[in-house]
This record gives structure tokens, C-alpha cells and sequence, in this order.
């Protein structure tokens, strides 16, 4: 028992920044939505490292399952709320019809793009977000064009007042527990053989197969596992925040050019790095939007570019090599 | 029985015939040198057998099953260990990992967890001498190094085969020597039949194997024990022009 | 009648086809000697587009000249993000100058946008139309396909009869051999990858020729895709093959938002969109290595 606590050590500071921010959020005033930000970015870089760090391989494609999360809420949320006596379980089963169409989803896009390597993958992810966005609009599936809205459903279901606790409050508090729960599956897979699976591919995929390692097996475990997280997040982060749902807006590159950014600022394939990378970026964006608005990517691009030439650890990283000898070495996975 | 069996296997490249229907047999535990001049085939032989390529005639079996069209990653659970000439490491990782990696998915994967593979690495380690660079980044390695861990890393899969890729190439003789009387022991130890390829019947071969196939454009000219191999005047004839101890 | 409106059809996805043809080759040109993928692609088209753009509303300039400008200029970006940044990338996973490229094309897209502002302009160079019988062709459009087999053109003489061109020949042979037997090989590498920004910049402008409205800052984001099917679709490596990848995927292009347009229940442009993505992952998954061979 000792030795599985030992084992999963590296998740305290983890939980310990996140119950910080929590606490901060709860107890000053005003914070919350700054924490709820910050949450949503770690939880998003905790997910999108699951792959991107783990494997090597860039999905460019990514925000495509957080929209189709969020649609998986938005229809059981429209298509049910005229049910009797489900209610809140609503809620529950638009969480798991989200978590379905983004397995789905990841299952079609993986079926073809994860037999390819590093850049044809990178390619035929590029469209995907893309592809599947101008899918619902020509075809006109889920209205289309002109997206879901779904308030007065979700007023019907819940009541007004707690309709509204869910956005302002509960939708966040679910962003953390995705967070929390992604570090946790992040560990546990590099703990795992999948984990040495992972980084052995990401290392030398020739090599790997070698040594008898079924490279695509794992990709896709890796691929799969971080695409639900994504279709959970929009659920919460997104469907039920603000409850309509509009293709271009959730189809929007803009997210998974910042979870790019989150990943690598704070060090792709570790544990402790979206949550390093979340935190600065989120602040970072939070105090220039007050002061110079509109100009973050602006900011950020050039950084990105900078820390790939001179830094591609991350700032967790540089630390673990700094600090490989002491005591803390431990936590800084 | 045969460990290995390849029967009149041939792999084009467009026009080119790199390998010309050559038909081998190893038997368990046997030491075997694949000799060969440059272009002669060799490296191609030796990836057809790990799965890299696949023949377009002929058939490649193991243990008597057929693994013509196998996977490379099907072959190695099956007891088909491999180095590279140029190491190839998880350099990332660090040298235990990497030959826990060995462990993990070579033959006795089924049965061995994280943890056992942690230990199967350590006491590799400890035979192969690494024991101070156990918890280094594999990349920080010299060359050397990296070519004994290399080694470590396809003995923790337990392999029954061990296809060694000019292992010993740009190595100092002592440093050959070394390397030989200590994968002879551990050969001999676990029963591996070893299969050495070498541009030219170096030292390496000479001190290791017991048998020598020498491949010449693609076909096989020699299949003989050492010592007749060595005095065989088609090896002479083929190595020509190249110099050379032999 | 119907044979006639297929070949007007056929026509104009060819008329259509040579621009994104041209727009592509600068992509394949720097995969092919360079391995890298730029995944910022469309914004330097877009960059090409609001010089043209500017060039036309604020100097009174006409595209023609602006395609020369473009071009200087698109080199001039070359150099510069290549020896920045790309250059100390080539030993790099490649995952590394993926994202570098991305971070790029964003970065323009900003810069662009700090400038310009997000709006969506135009504008409009009216020199007439041609009538080729079973077609109507805008000049522009006419100017644009001339401008871009002009430029394939020029671009097959560099690489074949100049000294610049077999240099680069060889390094995608073999950069090692070439590297022993004297060539520059990271002057070539930053020669090529100019000269790919370069044609892109300037097939920006091309392809405001054929559309001139609806430049902003984040149009490059479509452009990007199509190139990708494109190269893949012409070979990724082969700039010929993109050319030719574009005529084919020009009236793919055209024929099906036709199609489209005729059926009940869909919204054409968003499917066209579609289909081109669906095209890319099918030869993807069939032939990577693209349909017109090239390496």
C-alpha cells in the first residue's frame, strides 16, 4: 500500500495547485472567474499533453472533440428536456453522450490518421476541425449553420436559479475534477506500460516496433483518452456555461493553438507542465487582456517560437533537469 | 529443429534484387556470422527477418511457424531480439527504463509487469557493468556505452534469437574482444542463438561464431563452418580488392 | 447543352485549379528539399493578399507589379524566419518545425491583424471580361492562370538549367553527398525554403486575382487545407506535382460546388469544404505518397 502511495507522490502538487486555486476562487472576491479561467487552461493542457506530450504526434485538429462534446450535451439537454422525471440526470446522461460522439469521433479520425507518421499525420489532422465543422453546416445536421440554443431547456430542467449556479459555479467546479482526473490518468499511463510504450515511440518509433511494441496500439490509447477529456471539457466548460452551441465558435483552431501554447511553455510530456503552463498563460492572458487587449496571440506566437529553438523543455522541463538530484525531484514528473 | 528457417526468400526494390533466394537454417543456441561486402545484401536479409521488409518470394520461419509477413513488433514477443549498428536509444529515458522497456514487451511480456521489468533491468545492469550510469539519460552516453546498453536492452527481452547489426563496427579490438567473450558467455548462459553481421570476417566473427554465411550480390556463395569458410577461395576471390584482416 | 455547361465547368475549375496549383508548389518545394511541412502555409497567402490589396487601394499599384513585390517580399520573410528560427531546427524532431511553422502563421495573422484590423475588404480591378465561347472568364481570372503557368514555368527553367537549381537538385538527393562535395547546403536550404515563401506570398496575390473580396487577416486557415490535399494529391515532394494537383483538384473543386448547388437540403460551400477534406484522408489512407507519384 506504501508503495502505491509513493507511487502516485508526483500528484500532490498537482491537486495542491488546484485545491490553492479553488480555495483563492472561493474565498476572495472576485476571483472566481480568473480560477475558473485558469482551471479551464490546466485542465485543457493536462488533456491535450495526454497526446501531444506523451506520443510527439500534434493533432491540430483537437478543438473538434471539445465541440463535439459540447453538442453531445446541448442534444441530450434539447432532445430530452421534455421527458418526465429525468431532470438532473439529464445532465449525466448529456456527459455521456458527449464522452461517446468524442470517442467516436476519435475512432473515425484515428482509424486513418494514426497509421500515418509525424507530419502526414499532422496534415490530415489539420482539416479535421475544419472538415467536421463545414460537415454539420453543409449537411445541415444539428441545425446546421445555425447551432443550438438551448437556455430555456436548461431552465425547464433544472429551474432558473440552479440553471444558473450550474454556469457560474458547478460548471467549474466539473472543469476541476476533469483536470484532477486527467493528471490522474496521466500518471497512471506513465506508470504503466503504456507509458514506456509511449515515450519509447516518441523517442524512435522504429526502434519501439522492434522491440516489440504495437506503436499504433498505443497511439491510439493515447489518442482516445485525450480526445474525451477534450468532449468533457466542452461539455461542462463550454455547453453548460454558456448554453448554445454554434459551429464556427466551437470549431474555433484558436483553442488548440492554446493548448500548443500551455503544453510547451510548460513542458510537454510531464505531469506537472499543463498545469505550469496553464497557470502562466492564463495569467498572462487574463492582465494583458486588461491592458492590452486583443494582442496575446500577438505575444504568444513569437514565444512559442522561442521556446521550440531554445527552450523545448518547458519550464518544468528545465526544472526536473536543474533539480534531477534533489529532494523534489520526486514530484517534478 | 530449427530455430530459424529461411527458404529461397527474395526482396526486390523496383528492378533490384537485394536479396536473392537464400535459404538458411539456426539452429537453438548456435553462433552464426552473416558475412558480407557492402551491397552484398546483408542489412536487407537481416530486416527481412525483423519484419522491416517483407520478401516477395520465399518464406522466413520460426520455431517452425510462419512469420514471412509478420509484424515487426508480432516478431519480438516471439523471442526475436535486435541491435542496431547505430544505437538506437530512448534517449529521453534513462538506461534503466530502456532496458526495462526490453523486458516489458519482448518474450516474456505477458508475464511481467512494470515492476518485474524495473528488476529484470536492474540485474541486466549489473551484468553488462552499467550499474553507474543506471539512472543517466540514455543519451548521454558515450558511444560505447550505448552500444553495451543497446545489447542490454535486447537481452532483457529474452530473445531466443539475437540479431546483432555490425555490432562491433569502429570498436577498438580490446573493446571487441571484451564484447565477444562476454556475449559468448551470455549466449551460452541463456541459450541464445546469436546471429552477428559483419562487413568483413573480423576478429568479432572469428572469436564468436561457429558457422559462417557469406553473402555476395545478394546471394549466398558460403555456408560453412569458420575455419573452412575463412580458407574457402570464393571468400577470397569475393573479398578482393577490399582489404583487409581476415 | 449539358456537354456545354460540363466543359464551361471544366474550364473554369482548370482556370481555377492552375492558381491553387501555383499556390501549392511553394509548400512542396520546401517539404521536398527541406522535409519541413509549413503549417502556417495560408497565412503567407494571406500576406500576399493584403499586399495586393494594398497595393491596389493605397498606392493605385495593379496586381501584376504587386505579384513581383509579393514575391521580394515573401523572400525577404524566408530569409528571415529561416535564419531565426528554422535553421536551428533541423536536427529537431519533427515536431518541432510543425510547430514553428504554426507559431509563424499565427504570428503574421496578428501582425496583419494589428495593422489591418479584422474586417473583411476588398477591391476591384475591373479590366473587362473574354468570352470563350462556352464561358465567360473575368480578365482577372484569364491574368491569374497566365500568371501562374508564367510562373511554373520560370521555376522549372531555375531548377533545371541553373547552377542555384542543380545545387538544390543535389541536396535532395543526397544533402550529405552533396555536403562532401562542396555545396552549400545550408545556403540551399535557405535559398529554398525563401523561394517556397517567396511563390507563396506571391500566389496570395494571384489568388485575390480570382477573388478579390473577403481578405482578412484569418483567411489563410482554409487555404492551408486545400494546399494540403493538394500536395498530397500531387506528392508532397514534387512542386510539378503540385501544379498539376491543383489543375485536378481546381475542377474537383468547381464541379462539385456545382453539384452541390443543385441539391436540396445542403449548403454547397460548407460541403465543398467537406469533400476536400474527405479527399485529403483518402489518399492519405490510399497513396501518401500522392497520386502523380513524386517522391
Amino acid at each position: 500500500m506504501k508503495k502505491q502511495i509513493r507511487k502516485y507522490s508526483p500528484l500532490i502538487p498537482v491537486y495542491a495547485a488546484y485545491l490553492f486555486l479553488f480555495l483563492i476562487g472561493r474565498n476572495l472576491p472576485g476571483m472566481w472567474q480568473l480560477v475558473a479561467m485558469l482551471l479551464f487552461y490546466c485542465a485543457l493542457g493536462q488533456a491535450f499533453n495526454i497526446f501531444l506530450g506523451m506520443t510527439g504526434y500534434v493533432d491540430f485538429g483537437y478543438v473538434a472533440f471539445m465541440g463535439v462534446g459540447t453538442y453531445g450535451m446541448a442534444l441530450a439537454i434539447t432532445r430530452l428536456a421534455n421527458v418526465e422525471g429525468l431532470a438532473t440526470a439529464i445532465i449525466v446522461i448529456g456527459f455521456v453522450l458527449a464522452l461517446f460522439m468524442s470517442t467516436m469521433l476519435s475512432i473515425a479520425v484515428g482509424a486513418v490518421a494514426l497509421r500515418l507518421r509525424g507530419a502526414y499525420f499532422a496534415i490530415a489532422t489539420i482539416g479535421v476541425n475544419e472538415g467536421f465543422r463545414f460537415l454539420i453546416e453543409g449537411a445541415k445536421i444539428w441545425n446546421g449553420s445555425e447551432g443550438i440554443i438551448f437556455t430555456a431547456q436548461l431552465n425547464q430542467i433544472l429551474g432558473r436559479e440552479a440553471a444558473s449556479a450550474l454556469s457560474i459555479f458547478w460548471a467549474d467546479v466539473m472543469v476541476l475534477v476533469l483536470a484532477a482526473l486527467a493528471a490522474f490518468v496521466t500518471l497512471f499511463y506513465m506508470r504503466s506500460k503504456i507509458g514506456y510504450a509511449l515515450t519509447a515511440l516518441r523517442e524512435d518509433e522504429d526502434a519501439a516496433k522492434v522491440m516489440g511494441i504495437n506503436v499504433t496500439k498505443y497511439k491510439i490509447i493515447a489518442f482516445i483518452t485525450s480526445a474525451c477529456f477534450a468532449g468533457l471539457l466542452g461539455a461542462s466548460s463550454w455547453a453548460l456555461k454558456t448554453p448554445y452551441v454554434f459551429p464556427p465558435e466551437v470549431f474555433e483552431i484558436h483553442y488548440t493553438i492554446e493548448a500548443i501554447i500551455i503544453v510547451l511553455l510548460g513542458g510537454a510530456g510531464t505531469l506537472l507542465g499543463p498545469v505550469a503552463g496553464g497557470l502562466i498563460y492564463g495569467i498572462s492572458k487574463y492582465y494583458l487582456s486588461v491592458f492590452l487587449p486583443g494582442i496575446q496571440l500577438l505575444i504568444f506566437a513569437p514565444i512559442i517560437i522561442v521556446i521550440i529553438v531554445l527552450f523545448p523543455e518547458g519550464v518544468v522541463g528545465m526544472l526536473k533537469s536543474r533539480l534531477k538530484d534533489s529532494t523534489l525531484a520526486r514530484f517534478l514528473i | 529443429m530449427s530455430l530459424l528457417k529461411l527458404d529461397h526468400v527474395t526482396k526486390r526494390f523496383g528492378g533490384l534484387v537485394a536479396v536473392d533466394r537464400v535459404s538458411l537454417g539456426i539452429r537453438p543456441g548456435e553462433f552464426i556470422g552473416i558475412v558480407g561486402p557492402n551491397g552484398s545484401g546483408k542489412t536487407t536479409l537481416f530486416n527481412v527477418i525483423s519484419g522491416v521488409y517483407f520478401p516477395e518470394e520465399g518464406k522466413v520461419f520460426f520455431e517452425d511457424l510462419d512469420i514471412t509477413n509478420l509484424p515487426p513488433y508480432k516478431r519480438a514477443p516471439l523471442g526475436i531480439g535486435r541491435t542496431f549498428q547505430i544505437p538506437r536509444p530512448f534517449s529521453s529515458a534513462t538506461v534503466r527504463e530502456n532496458i526495462a522497456v526490453g523486458a516489458m514487451f519482448g518474450s516474456m511480456s505477458h508475464e511481467t509487469s512494470v515492476d518485474d521489468s524495473l528488476e529484470i533491468a536492474d540485474r541486466t545492469i549489473e551484468r553488462i557493468g552499467l550499474q553507474d550510469h543506471r539512472d543517466k539519460a540514455a543519451g548521454t552516453l558515450t558511444p560505447v556505452e550505448k552500444k553495451l546498453m543497446e545489447i542490454g536492452r535486447a537481452l532483457a527481452m529474452k530473445p531466443k534469437l539475437l540479431l546483432m547489426d555490425e555490432a562491433m563496427a569502429g570498436m577498438h579490438p580490446n573493446d571487441i574482444d571484451q564484447m565477444v567473450a562476454f556475449i559468448k558467455r551470455i549466449a551460452e548462459e541463456e541459450k541464445i542463438a546469436v546471429v552477428s553481421m559483419v562487413e568483413h570476417i573480423m576478429r568479432a566473427v572469428v572469436g564468436m561464431a561457429e558457422r559462417v554465411i557469406v553473402l555476395h550480390q545478394g546471394r549466398k556463395i558460403v555456408d560453412a563452418p569458420t575455419k573452412e569458410a575463412l580458407e574457402n577461395p570464393k571468400v577470397v576471390e569475393v573479398y578482393l580488392g577490399h582489404s583487409r584482416k581476415g | 447543352m449539358v456537354l456545354e455547361q460540363l466543359a464551361g465547368n471544366l474550364v473554369q475549375g482548370v482556370v481555377l485549379g492552375s492558381v491553387y496549383g501555383m499556390a501549392t508548389m511553394g509548400l512542396s518545394l520546401i517539404f521536398g528539399v527541406l522535409r519541413v511541412v509549413n503549417v502556417g502555409h495560408g497565412a503567407f497567402m494571406m500576406v500576399g493578399a493584403f499586399i495586393a490589396l494594398w497595393f491596389f487601394n493605397f498606392l493605385g499599384i495593379n496586381p501584376v507589379i504587386a505579384i513581383l513585390a509579393a514575391f521580394v517580399i515573401g523572400m525577404g520573410l524566408g530569409f528571415l524566419f529561416y535564419y531565426t528560427a528554422m535553421s536551428r531546427l533541423i536536427k529537431a524532431p519533427e515536431l518541432a518545425t510543425l510547430l514553428a511553422t504554426f507559431a509563424m502563421g499565427v504570428l503574421l495573422q496578428e501582425i496583419v491583424k494589428l495593422i489591418f484590423g479584422s474586417e473583411f475588404r476588398g477591391y476591384n480591378w475591373a479590366v473587362g471580361k473574354i468570352s470563350l465561347g462556352i464561358t465567360v472568364l473575368p480578365n482577372t481570372k484569364l491574368l491569374a492562370c497566365v500568371g501562374s503557368g508564367v510562373i511554373a514555368i520560370l521555376l522549372y527553367l531555375w531548377v533545371n538549367k541553373t547552377r542555384a537549381g542543380s545545387a538544390m537538385r543535389s541536396v535532395v538527393e543526397d544533402s550529405e553527398g552533396a555536403r562532401v562535395c562542396g555545396v552549400n547546403v545550408g545556403g540551399v536550404y535557405a535559398l529554398s525554403f525563401a523561394l517556397g515563401i517567396g511563390l507563396t506570398v506571391a500566389s496570395g496575390v494571384l489568388l485575390t486575382m480570382f477573388i478579390p473580396v473577403g481578405i482578412n487577416p484569418y483567411m489563410g486557415g482554409g487555404y492551408t487545407l486545400k494546399a494540403f490535399v493538394i500536395a498530397v494529391l500531387g506528392g508532397l515532394a514534387s512542386p510539378y506535382g503540385a501544379f498539376f494537383g491543383g489543375l485536378v483538384f481546381g475542377i474537383i473543386e468547381n464541379g462539385s460546388y456545382t453539384l452541390f448547388a443543385l441539391m436540396e437540403g445542403v449548403e454547397p460551400f460548407a460541403l465543398t469544404r467537406f469533400l476536400s477534406f474527405v479527399i485529403l484522408l483518402a489518399i492519405l489512407l490510399i497513396r501518401p505518397t500522392g497520386l502523380l507519384g513524386g517522391k
